[in-house]
């Protein structure tokens, strides 16, 4: 195993950016997810991980080399993809053993490496089954098995769980986080999906534009997010924010609606606002920050709820509130109805707050 | 009540053993159905089914060397007889074989060869894809006059180019020398089907998945190994139906022969259609041409098995995908 370092990698098509300046380091043996909206330029980036693309500018280091011009079977990476990319014609044992024969491995080794990774991931009945004789879970273990028997120096995953259905994608995830542990792995792994950047990896790099946006562990992501689109782009349902104006009278600064309300600051969060680039500050909170009282109470600003789903355990209350959408969620004892007035009480404590202006957050040192 | 509401009825009632339609009932209920395909069913009867019913009947009859069908004598097996014991049909089957399996083999090639090529990005690549397609667009009898000049053997261009070339003293007689005549039409007929085995080939190139072909590039395979391993199983069930296709097609020609040399010099290129055309409207022997098409008719619906079974099994491996 290797660590993997992105020095300014850029990729271009014509005028457009696919990647920007994209700097990070995967040390080893640590599982890197890297996840953003579509066209993020997350699958970009591990194609130039890959090799699979060449790269306008930047390095690429795996172990201790600069990969940027070797071939993708120079640069000792295993990829599965998001298809799982078997190779139709052949049978299981032949599709492990595509990567050992094109190394020109003897025969009796490319059994034993094939029956190995076979018994690991548990596919050793399937053998000689094709691919198309096999469940989505088990076609994905063997792809994983293709990646395994070459013991690369880093993973590279392209989404390889979003061709499966929900259960089996919640239970591949745990396999694959085994599969990481048993072996130390040091894993590069894109996702849409931030539930499994944030379930299964060390460290997530949120993507968005081409840019690298943020790049921390899943929970300093989830705590502290660096600007807007980190904040709404993380967690589930996504952070609520809502746009509203600075003001401030003896002395108090205070968040005004246009409807007339205003949330007073405490003195932490005073503090952060002061470095505000305009008088233009978003709220942002999530769910489980937000109470819901059903009257008025001294801190609380009026909202209108606009729907409410109950999902069993957890109510979910989506309600309007200074024009944009907060997302709040219920014990299932509240029972609130749509249309109905409410008052929400925001935690001064863990309330994020924005540059309207940059989207940056706010921070108070 | 009718008994389809009777049936509905009583479906849950135990013991209740439904009534299955007979055969009558079952065409009257699709009635709509079979009016709309009935005028479809008839010109097939009228067009197809009579003249394949006429040929057989033909083939069992003696016909006199006049118009005069009517005084056709039933002669049994006979006609069958004379083909299978007379030298030309041996002669003509051979030629018929050689001109099919090379035509085949040729044009597949070729049109896999432009096809690989054609599937890369490159400058000109549009203008190029049309202007291979030419020979398969353009009518085959302009194209075997065209190439019947090309040919010829004191005026012909290909000739005089080999002259200025010095790479001959005098120009080749292609298609007037009995051993060389057939493979030059096989090499007119390559030219005028390559574009098809092309075409069908490069649509079969754009649905080899882009990620099959970049797992075998990380799994360290070169080109011709990405190739081997990745594009050509992928394109095993497109070539089936093309090189099926080309059989029958070619085993069918007819226009080329039959415009450049006309079965000769001395039957030389003589293959089944054109011997078929010749012994029944030139040498008016209607009950043998007749008994030859039995045979072709055969020979082409084993074929046609094989291709429906080829279209069919694709379907089934893409369902299990």
């Amino acid at each position: 195993m290797a660590q993997v370092v992105l020095k300014d990698l850029v990729k271009t098509y014509g005028s457009v950016y696919a990647a920007k300046d994209v700097s990070l380091t995967v040390n080893d043996g640590e599982f890197v997810a890297l996840v953003g909206p579509s066209g993020c330029g997350k699958t970009t980036t591990l194609n130039l991980v890959a090799g699979l693309i060449p790269i306008t500018s930047g390095d690429i280091v795996i172990g201790d080399r600069i990969v940027n011009d070797l071939d993708p079977k120079d640069r000792d990476i295993a990829m599965v993809f998001q298809n799982y990319a078997l190779y139709p014609q052949k049978t299981v044992f032949q599709n492990l053993a595509f990567p050992l024969m094109m190394r020109k491995l003897p025969k009796d080794e490319i059994d034993r490496k094939v029956r190995e990774a076979a018994k690991v991931l548990d596919i050793t009945h399937l053998l000689e089954r094709k691919p198309r004789e096999l469940s989505g879970g088990q076609q994905q273990r063997v792809a994983l098995g293709r990646a395994l028997v070459r013991d690369p120096a880093v993973f590279l995953m392209d989404e390889p769980l979003s061709n499966l259905d929900a259960k089996l994608r919640v239970q591949m995830r745990s396999e694959i986080k085994r599969f990481h542990q048993d072996l130390n792995a040091t894993i590069i792994y894109v996702t849409h999906d931030q539930l499994e950047a944030v379930t299964m990896a060390d460290k997530m790099a949120v993507m968005n534009g081409g840019l690298l946006q943020q790049y921390d562990t899943p929970a300093n992501v989830f705590a502290n997010p660096v600007n807007m689109f980190v904040a709404s782009f993380v967690g589930s349902p996504a952070m609520s924010l809502v746009p509203l104006e600075l003001s401030s009278s003896n002395g108090q600064s205070a968040l005004t609606s246009a409807e007339g309300w205003s949330l007073p600051l405490s003195e932490r969060n005073a503090r952060k606002v002061a470095g505000a680039s305009s008088n233009k500050v978003v709220l942002g909170a999530r769910h489980s920050t937000i109470n819901l009282h059903k009257t008025q109470m001294p801190g609380t600003v009026p909202a209108r709820v606009y729907t409410v789903e109950p999902t069993g355990d957890i109510t979910f209350v989506q309600a309007f509130l200074a024009g944009a959408i907060v997302n709040i969620s219920l014990p299932p004892s509240v029972v609130v109805a749509p249309d109905e007035q409410v008052w929400l009480e925001f935690d001064q404590d863990r309330i994020h707050l924005f540059d309207g202006q940059t989207e940056m957050a706010l921070r108070a040192d | 009540m009718s008994s389809v509401e009777k049936q509905a009825i009583f479906r849950d009632v135990p013991g209740f053993v439904p009534k299955r339609p007979s055969f009558g009932q079952k065409i009257w209920r699709s009635r709509a159905d079979y009016l709309y395909v009935a005028p479809a069913i008839l010109v097939m009867l009228v067009v197809i089914a009579y003249p394949i019913y006429y040929t057989i009947e033909l083939s069992f009859f003696n016909t006199p060397a006049s118009l005069s069908l009517a005084d056709k004598q039933f002669n049994g097996i006979d006609n069958y007889v004379t083909i299978l014991t007379s030298p030309v049909f041996w002669k003509v089957t051979w030629q018929t074989i050689v001109w099919t399996v090379l035509s085949t083999f040729f044009a597949f090639l070729l049109g896999l060869g432009a096809a690989l090529a054609l599937h890369r990005e490159f400058v000109g690549r549009a203008l190029l894809r049309g202007l291979l397609l030419i020979p398969w667009v353009i009518s085959a009898v302009a194209a075997s006059y065209v190439w019947k000049w090309l040919y010829h053997s004191d005026f012909g261009a290909i000739g005089a180019a080999l002259v200025q070339l010095g790479i001959t003293d005098r120009p080749i007689n292609f298609i007037d020398n009995s051993t060389s005549a057939l493979y030059s039409l096989i090499v007119v007929n390559v030219w005028k089907e390559f574009s098809f085995a092309m075409i069908m080939l490069m649509a079969g190139l754009q649905t080899v998945p882009d990620s099959l072909l970049r797992a075998a590039q990380v799994d360290g395979a070169n080109p011709w190994q990405r190739f081997w391993h990745v594009t050509f199983p992928h394109l095993s069930g497109v070539s089936t139906v093309t090189i099926l296709l080309l059989v029958v097609q070619n085993f069918n020609s007819f226009i080329i022969p039959f415009i450049m040399t006309g079965g000769g010099p001395v039957g030389s290129t003589q293959i089944w259609i054109t011997h078929i055309y010749e012994l029944a409207f030139l040498r008016q022997r209607w009950g043998v041409g007749a008994a030859y098409a039995v045979l072709l008719f055969i020979i082409m619906m084993t074929l046609g098995y094989f291709y429906v079974r080829a279209l069919t099994r694709g379907d089934e491996s893409r369902a299990g995908a």
